[in-house]
């Protein structure tokens, strides 16, 4: 008996998730898919608007998802059932910039056209990257409000996400040269930075640990929107506002609350919900066969012209986030 | 009896789905994209039929995954670091799997520390391992020829008409494993006198069982086997990273339960730990095909886990009854 009742819930669970699929088919629009790195967090729910509002404007059909952690074995699987869905065009937001490609490759062999957005995949493996902004902007915005709040010859360590995600790794490349260019002084402790993943809660203990291991620390980079939260509360715990100069990547809503209580100074951002935006018009437009290689800008929307160099697409220059403007966002 | 067997109660939730997948998801049935999503199955299920025996002897594997990225570092740094032959790289490989394997079963086995213990502190100790030899730096440039042990296609079989479909490598790779491991356990001493060391190892050793030698060999096994599933992971994503397979032990483990075979050990099923990894991979399957968000997904897979777990208990108990 419990047998069937079992048997029965089964069968009801399938047939609701049937009913659902079918009410899905029958559009004969275009089809996008935006993966992000993972689900669940501000950043990129903050690029899931963008990206629907793209959708909405061009008249395409834009289906969001990712996996819940930031693996790149879950986004390869996860794109195989998208190759299987047949999309017409995929924008990903890759953990890995080599592990993701034989996936990618076999998507474009198929007919399907792949933009990689936020963070690159292998160049042979992609039809074009949307960049939020160049890595070297990212870079010398982060150096030069190090400098600002700590001086010229600080001692700082890097606290990023994982050690295989290709923007923040060109991210800190271009740091270490800014540094070396124009400011020599400062002192990088940590030879490798270190990477508590897209884990918040990580991000504190290991903020907290560094704060204990590096007496004379004087600055914090935490270059995601996961650790900048995560080490802001290590320092209000440890009450080190005044010592240490915290600076890094996160979103205004995350961030609000450790700039009113002057933990966190000044940060920087760009706008991740016109990166999604940006990353759908780019998708739609190479699918529509408008955006060919080669092309030196195109229009996107109410972004209006916007700048490629080589395959990278420009979104702009980095916003700097600090008391006077944080409160007027809405990521 | 043989309808209320652990394993047709399995295949026939197997079939229900499939077809129930089939009928309502628009373009499930591409047998092209089924067997390329295959090609991802292949590694939680090689690993989950040693996984079996351990967990039929009542242990437990939790270093599993860490072996696959330690392994898969090992080869990547000997290809591209010390320029060994990418054949003679594998082996080592391999090696370095056993001999995780066998410091598993050493430690478990001869300094009676438990299993779970044991292999908790080997998930990090591996882990860690990995991290250090790779400095977080990972390793692209494999040749062709090793992608084609988990990206190339073994044969045709023809569906009639023009369409054919390709069986991939790393399939047959997994066929082969199952078979093997299915053998052991039905056909040979070493699955009868793992099921009695996990009934009661007092009892087994009294009937003559070394079982300290037995759960030694079972642990070194699985290591080997992570080894070679370790090369065809890195094949399948054409890098060696030291945060690979990560969670792989519960994908592992969750083949081994939902295949029937009991945690407290004295039974197992390798064929129902490979209708395990077919159900769990159909159900994502076919749930991401119906667009339904990975959140969820999560829920229905563990849903999935409870209601086989609470079934495979019951069908335990009627057939203890049975047999009284």
């Amino acid at each position: 008996m419990k047998k069937v009742v079992v048997a029965a819930v089964l069968l009801a669970l399938f047939l609701s998730v049937g009913h659902a699929a079918a009410q899905d088919a029958g559009k004969a629009n275009l089809r996008i898919g935006v993966m992000p790195k993972l689900i669940g967090i501000d950043f990129f729910n903050a690029t899931e608007v963008g990206a629907k509002k793209a959708g909405e404007e061009l008249g395409v059909t834009v289906d969001f998802d990712g996996p819940v952690t930031a693996d790149v074995a879950l986004q390869a699987q996860m794109l195989e059932t998208w190759i299987a869905k047949k999309y017409d065009a995929i924008a990903i937001a890759p953990n890995d910039k080599a592990a993701i490609a034989p996936v990618l490759a076999k998507a474009r062999k198929r007919g399907i056209k792949v933009i990689s957005w936020d963070a690159d995949a292998l160049e042979s493996a992609r039809d074009f990257f949307v960049n939020q902004c160049t890595s070297e902007s990212v870079a010398k915005a982060l150096m030069d409000v190090m400098a600002e709040g700590a001086g010229p010859n600080a001692k700082y360590i890097i606290v990023t996400g994982t050690l295989t995600a290709d923007n923040q790794n060109r991210w800190m490349a271009d740091m270490e040269k800014c540094r070396k260019a124009k400011y020599p002084n400062m002192v990088n402790l940590s030879e490798t930075p270190k990477a508590p993943g897209e884990d918040q809660a990580l991000a504190t203990q290991v903020t907290a640990d560094c704060l204990k291991t590096y007496p004379d620390l004087q600055g914090i980079f935490a270059i995601t929107s996961v650790a900048l939260p995560g080490a802001a509360e290590a320092i209000r715990k440890a009450g080190a506002a005044d010592k240490v100069f915290l600076t890094g990547l996160a979103t205004p809503k995350m961030m609000k609350e450790y700039v009113t209580d002057g933990t966190l100074k000044k940060f920087v951002l760009w706008n991740p919900v016109d990166l999604g935006y940006l990353a759908v018009y780019a998708a739609a437009a190479t699918a529509k066969g408008e955006l060919k290689p080669g092309a030196t800008t195109f229009k996107a929307g109410h972004l209006g012209e916007v700048k490629i160099a080589g395959s990278e697409i420009i979104l702009g220059d980095p916003l700097i986030f600090d008391k006077s403007n944080v409160g007027s966002f809405n990521f | 009896m043989i309808l209320f067997s652990r394993e047709s109660v399995l295949c026939c939730l197997f079939a229900a789905m499939f077809a129930m997948f089939a009928v309502f998801i628009d373009g499930f049935l591409d047998w092209f994209s089924l067997l390329e999503r295959a090609r991802y199955w292949v590694i939680p299920g090689m690993i989950a039929v040693p996984m079996t025996f351990i967990i039929t002897t009542a242990g437990i594997d939790l270093s599993v995954g860490s072996i696959v990225a330690m392994c898969g570092i090992v080869l990547g740094l000997l290809y591209s670091d010390a320029h060994w032959p990418i054949a003679l790289a594998a082996v080592a490989a391999v090696a370095a799997g056993v001999a995780a394997g066998a410091f598993n079963g050493g430690v478990s086995s001869w300094l009676r520390i438990p299993p779970l213990v044991v292999t908790l502190a080997t998930m990090a100790l591996f882990r860690g391992v990995a991290m250090g030899l790779s400095k977080a730096r990972t390793v692209s440039n494999f040749p062709e020829s090793f992608l084609w042990i988990s990206q190339g296609d073994a044969f045709k079989i023809s569906l009639g008409g023009d369409e054919a479909a390709f069986v991939p490598v790393p399939v047959v790779a997994l066929i082969v494993v199952v078979l093997l491991g299915w053998v052991l356990m039905r056909k040979s001493w070493i699955g009868r006198f793992t099921e009695c060391t996990g009934e009661n190892p007092t009892a087994a050793a009294f009937a003559g069982i070394d079982v300290r030698r037995m759960t030694f060999w079972l642990y070194t096994g699985c290591g080997a086997v992570c080894g070679v599933a370790a090369l065809f992971n890195t094949a399948l994503y054409a890098t060696a990273k030291a945060d690979a397979a990560m969670g792989l032990e519960l994908d592992a483990i969750a083949c081994v339960v939902i295949g029937g075979t009991r945690i407290s050990g004295g039974e197992g099923s390798v064929i129902g730990s490979l209708l395990g990894l077919l159900i769990i991979g159909i159900l994502r399957y076919g749930l991401e095909m119906a667009g339904i968000k990975s959140q969820h997904v999560v829920i229905f897979v563990g849903a999935l886990l409870v209601v086989t777990a609470v079934l495979n208990e019951r069908l335990a108990r009627v057939r203890t009854r049975g047999v009284k």
